[in-house]
């Protein structure tokens, strides 16, 4: 076996596509990272110097993307005459907020659905589950009838809410795993040693504690990105970033400069909140399907 | 003596009450909505008819007013300049903006679910007014109510531009007003006079006539010169741009309207058969199949083979874009975007290279039977309208709003500040304002005035329709078949076939 | 709520080990009234209750109000809602734009999902056990942090025929002639497929390198040494054992792609001439921009019906052997 390891590295059929191999990651790469580093340069570009292309078929003049004067003057134009400061605050606490509440309501409902059996128990989990995969756009003429019937419209708590229809089932969901491999005994034993019920619970809680830190996280992430919830339940009072950037499409001009940076601005703490549970990711994204 | 004002606390407190009742439960259980305003109160101190002027603009001090508008101009303008309002009367108004059609959908569910969030109302003429004229309050029973602080110059027809008052506030029925022209969005000619001069003699070669714009430039004209365009550019130039460039993209009203103007400009030819400026609730079967929408369909999409490649991708705003960015040559657009076409910073067409001219006009040979060719000119005009399910108090208070915010002086300065599109007649003869026809102009969208005002707008070139309740939906249609014909994918006969079905069926004939 | 009496838990596996432990403390008489030692059901139900009554109100009311809604002529507020004869239902059978965006919606989804699998599983493959496997992946998930509607944006960016980047190097690469990515009605479905597949198929690459992990080595080792090669290694041995894990995969996009519309509605509106109004955006017009909430209601739950069945199906795999196996052994 070891002996047709060797013959195979050596063939040349190998390093042809070792070398495949290393083209296409490369390439791969740059058509990640591209339209990233587009959106990056290009949020310090005036609107004239974002417009500059060079003619078709025009390979040398490419370099034509690199020749602006850089600007921060839409980032400083964003918070002065834009509000995006406001609108900053408001993404951060609608997505943390719900992802708060999800996460306290989630981990005790995760936690009960985990300990019992009974009746209709599957049902009442796939009810959950179907909440989440609801197309928001299906649902969306009765939740705001609903919303406006409480006063909760172009609110902050209406947004909370509107973020936790989609973040609660997701947290319950997996939440429950979590504490399915907990064993019972751990919470019989603080029991017998003379702790409440609750403070049982309080007791398995540190064993969660870092799938619970990663999904609110991720849950975070999830409110922050969403757009269509924000746009109809949350505006007006409760604008929040992709909103905000959205509206910079405006009727005498495209900001094009100015919506690169909300999009740097909206993007950038995503990406380092992402990295930060990279090893939940999968997790997560799978509803706890698939675990690395 | 002392009025109880319905709206303020007593709304406050049923609100946290109902929260603190567990507002969702208490909504899924069907207790119904309860009426919430968006943080509104109303105070009022009682005025007479004798009362003096001061006294009528602040009997409502203290009250506090929400405007959902469109992100338009006058709405930026206006809302920086509320604290002149608010020293006037000690009203406070929030200004929410959104896109057109985020606005719609919240006027829309504010509106028709009886409630009033949103006490005044930006009414843009078909896609707002039309549907939901009846949810507004008629206005005339405050035009002559002299408890009510009243603008010198009234609010008659002739106070404003010809059309504009019928356009935006009347709706199926004459004597009901429901909005007062707020602000105006009129097509006219944008073009590249530098380019024209250069490409002048060799198009004249050509085509045996100038290369350039008057009154009596034809829609033929047009094409041929975004053909001569395309060919000089696709022949290796790349410093000329395309000729031409059409609105499409997904903004389904302005496509609506980019094809109306060359059905109008060749023999007035309407949708349905009803008052054009009134528009009708039931308006018929719609006359769109017939031959001439046939023959117009089939130029619409030849033009569009002669325009620039990102044509279908391209909204009213992005054509404006492409434009700016000095991609192309031509392009009929809303006079209201003068002044981004003139803003040095942001567009290569600034700088005296535009010119501005009115709407294309019709070709007798475009012309099936004995219709008239004229300057076929249409526009969106916003008016400014009150929610009738508001308290009768602050329909009150948000008419001394709405008639400030057409005002004269409001208009000249909005127009002043961010380049405003006046609706008042009387801005027009202000000296500095007429002056500024002229370059250099310190206001840019002055100079679209008389292709504007004094063309386009006037009979016969004007055309609004069609005013029908279910006006989205029709753009909607207009732009999915017209879109399908000028991508090749139905003939022009299917188009308007389809389109004829469509709209009757809409209609459940 | 303090009802020790009619406690009777149940628990998967650590049953035993409970009523073990439970004996063991009746022996030694430890039993302290007012610290209930065994928790009621009661006390599990009350634990749940706040989390089931947000979902009840934020689902079965609107699922209710929809079918309603359905049946009606609706005006938004109650007033003149009139029973239409399923009029708002038999309209669908012949609205030639709902039974394209259906159409539409399987033609997307279908794009999305052969380029994003086809890509995905490649990267995976290359990448499982590389030396750069970490530093890459996680470059490569950076697009999926980003909302849908920014990535909406810088791709309209990138596609524009004036100022677009990617325009310009697909023409001047001669791929392109001269004419518009979101402006034709053939190129604007792949315009729009391009942006999920850049911004998702990392997603399957995750999840397939999860499951490439979970191949058994001595399978492999096993199939080797019967004379297979790599590429047969991969298909005979790794692709069954990754199936789960794939359909998993797809059915989550599926669901997403009903679910999100934010870039499609930046980027093209459904447009040029309906070419990629999928039903969910062909939903948002009839609903915001008609407000025909009937009609808008009936289609809606046609997509749920289609949603709950698309997640009975994924709740299934889930709790299929394959992907349990997958489950303990990244537990252990």
């Amino acid at each position: 076996m070891a002996s047709s390891d060797v013959v195979q590295y050596r063939s040349p059929a190998r390093r042809l596509v070792e070398i495949l191999t290393v083209v296409f990651l490369a390439v791969y790469l740059v058509w990640t990272v591209l339209p990233l580093f587009i959106m990056f340069v290009s949020s310090f570009k005036d609107l004239l110097e974002a417009f500059k292309l060079p003619p078709t078929g025009d390979w040398a003049g490419a370099w034509v993307f690199f020749d602006f004067t850089p600007t921060v003057q839409h980032y400083v134009d964003l918070f002065a005459d834009n509000n995006f400061g406001t609108y900053l605050a408001n993404s951060i606490i609608a997505s943390l907020g719900s992802a708060l509440i999800s996460v306290v309501f989630g981990a005790m409902a995760a936690y009960s659905l985990s300990r019992i059996e009974f009746r209709g128990k599957r049902d009442l989990f796939f009810w959950i589950i179907s909440t989440r995969m609801a197309p928001v756009v299906a649902v969306m003429v009765p939740l705001y009838a609903i919303f406006r019937g409480a006063g909760l419209v172009g609110t902050l708590p209406g947004l909370i809410l509107a973020y936790t229809t989609f973040n609660l089932p997701f947290a319950i969901w997996i939440l429950k795993g979590f504490f399915d491999n907990v064993p019972y005994a751990i919470e019989e034993a603080a029991m017998c040693d003379g702790c409440t019920r609750f403070q049982a619970f309080r007791e398995i809680l540190p064993l969660v504690a870092p799938g619970i830190g990663a999904f609110l996280v991720l849950c975070v992430l999830f409110a922050w990105n969403d757009f269509l919830f924000a746009s109809i339940i949350g505006s007006g009072g409760a604008k929040t970033l992709p909103v905000a950037t959205k509206e910079l499409v405006q009727p005498q001009n495209i900001q094009w400069g100015k919506i690169m940076a909300a999009g740097v601005v909206t993007t950038a703490p995503m990406m380092f909140l992402g990295l930060l549970i990279r090893r939940y990711l999968v997790t997560g994204l799978t509803m706890g399907a698939v675990r690395e | 003596m002392f009025y109880a004002p319905k709206n303020a606390l007593f709304r406050r407190v049923s609100r946290r009450k109902f929260l603190e009742l567990g507002g969702g439960v208490a909504t899924a259980l069907g207790v119904g909505s309860i009426a919430v305003g968006l943080n509104s109160t109303i105070f009022r101190s009682p005025v007479q008819a004798q009362s003096s002027d001061a006294a009528k603009w602040k009997q409502y001090d203290g009250s506090k007013l929400v405007f959902m508008s469109e992100n338009t101009p006058p709405s930026f303008a206006i809302r920086d300049n509320l604290q002149a309002f608010y020293d006037l009367t000690g009203i406070e108004v929030e200004i929410l903006t959104d896109d057109l059609p985020v606005v719609q959908q919240k006027v829309g569910i504010d509106l028709r679910g009886g409630n009033a969030d949103f006490h005044l109302n930006y009414v843009q003429d078909k896609p707002i007014g039309s549907p939901f004229a009846d949810f507004y309050a008629d206005l005339t029973q405050y035009t002559g109510d002299d408890t009510l602080p009243q603008d010198p110059e009234g609010y008659g027809d002739d106070a404003w531009f010809e059309n504009f008052l019928t356009a935006c506030g009347v709706y199926y029925e004459p004597g009901r007003i429901v909005a007062f022209p707020y602000d105006c969005a009129v097509a006219c000619t944008f073009y590249r006079q530098d380019l024209f001069e250069q490409l002048s003699k060799d198009f004249e070669a050509e085509y045996g006539y100038r290369m350039e714009f008057t009154d009596d430039t034809t829609w033929q004209n047009v094409q041929d010169f975004a053909a001569f365009f395309k060919k000089v550019r696709e022949g290796g130039r790349d410093d000329i741009p395309y000729g031409y460039g059409q609105h499409q993209g997904s903004f389904a009203w302005t496509t609506q309207l980019d094809i109306q103007r060359m059905l109008f400009a060749n023999g007035q030819w309407t949708e349905f058969d009803v008052d054009d400026k009134l528009g009708a609730k039931e308006p018929g079967p719609t006359k769109w199949g017939d031959e001439q929408s046939v023959l117009i369909m089939q130029k619409y999409k030849d033009q569009a083979d002669v325009s620039h490649p990102d044509n279908l991708a391209n909204g009213t705003l992005e054509l404006n874009t492409v434009y700016q960015a000095g991609d192309i040559a031509m392009q009929v657009q809303y006079h209201e975007f003068a002044a981004s076409i003139e803003d040095e910073n942001t567009s290569r067409a600034a700088g005296g290279k535009t010119a501005y001219a009115a709407c294309p006009k019709g070709d007798p040979e475009w012309i099936v039977g004995d219709g008239q060719a004229v300057n076929g000119c249409n526009c969106g005009i916003g008016g400014i309208g009150i929610n009738a399910a508001a308290s009768e108090d602050l329909k009150r208070a948000a008419y001394i709003f709405a008639q400030w915010a057409v005002s004269k002086d409001t208009q000249l300065h909005v127009l002043k500040e961010l380049g405003g599109t006046p609706t008042r007649k009387s801005v027009l003869e202000v000296e500095e304002v007429a002056a500024a026809r002229n370059r250099p102009t310190s206001m840019p969208n002055a100079l679209t005035f008389e292709a504007v005002y004094d063309k386009g707008i006037r009979d016969p070139n004007f055309v609004l329709g069609p005013k029908i309740p279910e006006a989205n939906e029709y753009h909607n249609i207009i732009l999915t078949e017209v879109q399908r014909c000028v991508s090749g994918e139905t003939s022009a006969e299917e188009a308007c076939e389809e389109i004829r079905w469509q709209v009757d069926d809409m209609h459940d004939l | 709520m303090a009802d020790t009496s009619s406690s009777t838990v149940e628990l998967d596996g650590t049953a035993d080990l409970a009523s073990v432990m439970r004996d063991g403390r009746r022996t030694i008489n430890y039993d302290p009234p007012h610290l209930n030692p065994v928790p009621s059901r009661q006390y599990y139900f009350y634990l749940m209750l706040p989390a089931i009554i947000i979902l009840a109100c934020i689902t079965i009311y609107p699922f209710f109000w929809l079918i309603y809604m359905s049946l009606h002529k609706v005006d938004i507020g109650g007033a003149g809602d009139v029973w239409n004869d399923f009029k708002n239902w038999t309209r669908l059978t012949r609205d030639s734009k709902f039974q394209d965006g259906w159409w539409l919606l399987l033609k997307y989804s279908a794009m999305c999902m052969f380029m994003e699998v086809g890509l995905g599983v490649l990267l995976a493959v290359i990448l499982n056990n590389s030396r750069a496997e970490k530093i890459l992946v996680t470059i490569f998930l950076m697009p999926m942090m980003m909302a849908p509607v920014i990535a909406g944006l810088v791709w309209y960016y990138l596609y524009n025929g004036t100022f677009g980047w990617y325009h310009w190097l697909l023409e001047s690469a001669g791929i392109l002639g001269e004419t518009s990515i979101l402006g034709g009605t053939s190129t604007a479905m792949i315009g729009i497929v391009i942006v999920d597949v850049w911004q998702w198929t990392p997603l399957i690459t995750l999840i397939t390198l999860a499951g490439l992990k979970r191949v058994p080595r001595d399978q492999l080792e096993a199939n080797m040494v019967d004379g297979a090669g790599p590429v047969r290694n991969f298909f005979q041995i790794s692709l069954p054992n990754l199936y789960p894990f794939l359909l998993i995969a797809i059915l989550l996009r599926f669901m997403d792609n009903f679910r999100f519309i934010d870039a499609i509605l930046v980027l093209t509106g459904g447009g040029p001439a309906n070419s990629t109004k999928i039903l969910p955006t062909y939903l948002f017009d009839v609903s915001f921009q008609f407000f025909k909430l009937g009609r808008g209601a009936a289609i809606a739950l046609t997509l749920l019906v289609v949603t709950i069945i698309l997640g009975l199906i994924l709740v299934r795999v889930f709790d299929s052997p394959a992907s349990k196996t997958g489950q303990t052994q990244a537990g252990n």
